[in-house]
């Protein structure tokens, strides 16, 4: 009875601290969009709307905070970018996959500096920045599958390596802020270099 | 005769002697703060801190401040020196060869430079945004990498419009980055050997048809 009763409270109250667990997460990512400095604890709870000691009540220190915010980063990143035109021609394979990338680059440059510079040698976040590297090295390697094919296992691994190394994020950053490039122009960069890069597409 | 502006006889001999003795001696202090600076990044991948510097240059921290007025001015001094050293030693080679050979050449020097320079370049772009001065060197410093590329390539890119050739030097500035050799050295375990192939083989990808010869 006691159990029946009490149920509905204690997943109130769950339910609540999740909340709060989230806003406190988004609270510590709007701050790392407005200055790439890893913000203090004092100002993500001021920004969130809550103490400092609710902040530490769902986080045990900071560390396991950006762990926390860099996986939800991850996630919400990975279900804007779905696969597209994997069996488009060439052409629109490629040009999917660089409006994807193009877009993940606009929208998560801040945090990807951030987690880059602040990583402050934690293995935890370290596995991320491999996770996220490791993810775009499969999407390139899914997208241009065809062509990747018709090279051995080393060329195919160079292949990848090179176009990894065009399309990084700092690249979109050096294109859009060093060279004040808009958002087509940089785009149409990376999809004449991809097509220059990747090998002839087999005959099917 | 007449009195000059600091008080003494202009056609009094002047004492430089001394004065030179002191103005090198401050001067080979500066460069030894530099060189320790430097040595401590290499040595650690880390801005070092003042306390540091001047354990390994020899001298007290007030040493160091009398000298720069900040660790910022000094990040500043160290990239000057290093930007003059790469300079110096950055020989453009085999500027006639054929097209290959100039992008082996290129490559090979490129990859050297990166070797020598990743962990300095890393400490001179962390948190450069505060510092308009330290951007300014990293636009420098990827604009004489850039002129470079220009430079090693220049039958290839005199081939083709103004449009194309901006378009390949992005890609190939993206592909040439520091970080971009780092990855394959420290991410993906090439050796020099195999990072320099990977290169070589993408910039003969992403530039244009060499001219046929005079």
């Amino acid at each position: 009875m006691t159990g029946v009763v009490s149920a509905p409270g204690v997943d109130g109250r769950r339910q609540r601290s999740e909340r709060t667990r989230q806003l406190i997460i988004e609270a510590y990512l709007a701050l790392l969009r407005e200055d790439p400095h890893v913000p203090t604890s004092a100002r993500i709870a001021e920004r969130a709307g809550y103490s400092v000691r609710s902040v530490f009540e769902r986080f045990p220190d900071l560390l396991a905070l950006r762990i926390a915010a860099t996986d939800h980063a991850l996630a919400l990143a990975n279900a804007q970018a779905p696969l597209r035109d994997l069996d488009g021609d060439r052409a629109t394979r490629i040009r999917s996959q660089v409006q994807t990338r193009a877009q993940t680059c606009e929208t998560w440059l801040p945090l990807w500096r951030a987690l880059i510079a602040n990583h402050g040698g934690s293995p935890d976040l370290k596995d991320r920045i491999r996770m996220v590297r490791t993810a775009v090295m499969q999407r390139l390697e899914t997208m241009y599958r065809a062509e990747l094919s018709t090279l051995e296992e080393r060329e195919r691994r160079n292949m990848l390596i090179a176009l990894e190394a065009l399309t990084d994020f700092e690249t979109w950053a050096r294109m859009r802020e060093d060279h004040g490039l808009p958002v087509e122009q940089a785009r149409a960069i990376w999809i004449e270099a991809i097509d220059r890069l990747l090998p002839p597409t087999p005959v099917s | 005769m007449s009195d000059t502006p600091d008080g003494t006889l202009a056609d009094e001999p002047p004492p430089p002697a001394r004065v030179d003795g002191r103005r090198l001696r401050s001067e080979r202090t500066r460069q030894l703060i530099i060189e320790a600076y430097m040595a401590l990044v290499r040595e650690t991948g880390q801005m070092p801190t003042a306390v540091q510097i001047a354990e390994r240059a020899g001298y007290s921290v007030r040493s160091v401040f009398e000298r720069f007025p900040d660790l910022t001015a000094l990040r500043i001094a160290v990239t000057d020196h290093a930007i003059s050293e790469a300079r110096n030693t950055g020989v453009l080679r085999d500027l006639d060869a054929d097209r290959l050979t100039r992008i082996a050449s290129q490559v090979e020097q490129r990859g050297r430079g990166c070797e020598h320079w990743l962990p300095l370049w890393r400490v001179l772009t962390a948190d450069a945004v505060h510092s308009p001065e330290l951007q300014q060197r990293i636009r420098m410093i990827r604009q004489l990498i850039v002129m470079r590329m220009e430079m090693m390539f220049r039958p290839e890119l005199s081939s083709v419009s103004d449009d194309v050739r901006k378009k390949v030097m992005l890609a190939l500035e993206a592909l040439l980055d520091f970080e971009s050799w780092a990855r394959m050295r420290e991410l993906y375990g090439l050796s020099f050997e195999e990072a320099a192939a990977v290169w070589v083989k993408s910039i003969d990808r992403l530039l244009p048809p060499t001219p046929d010869g005079p």
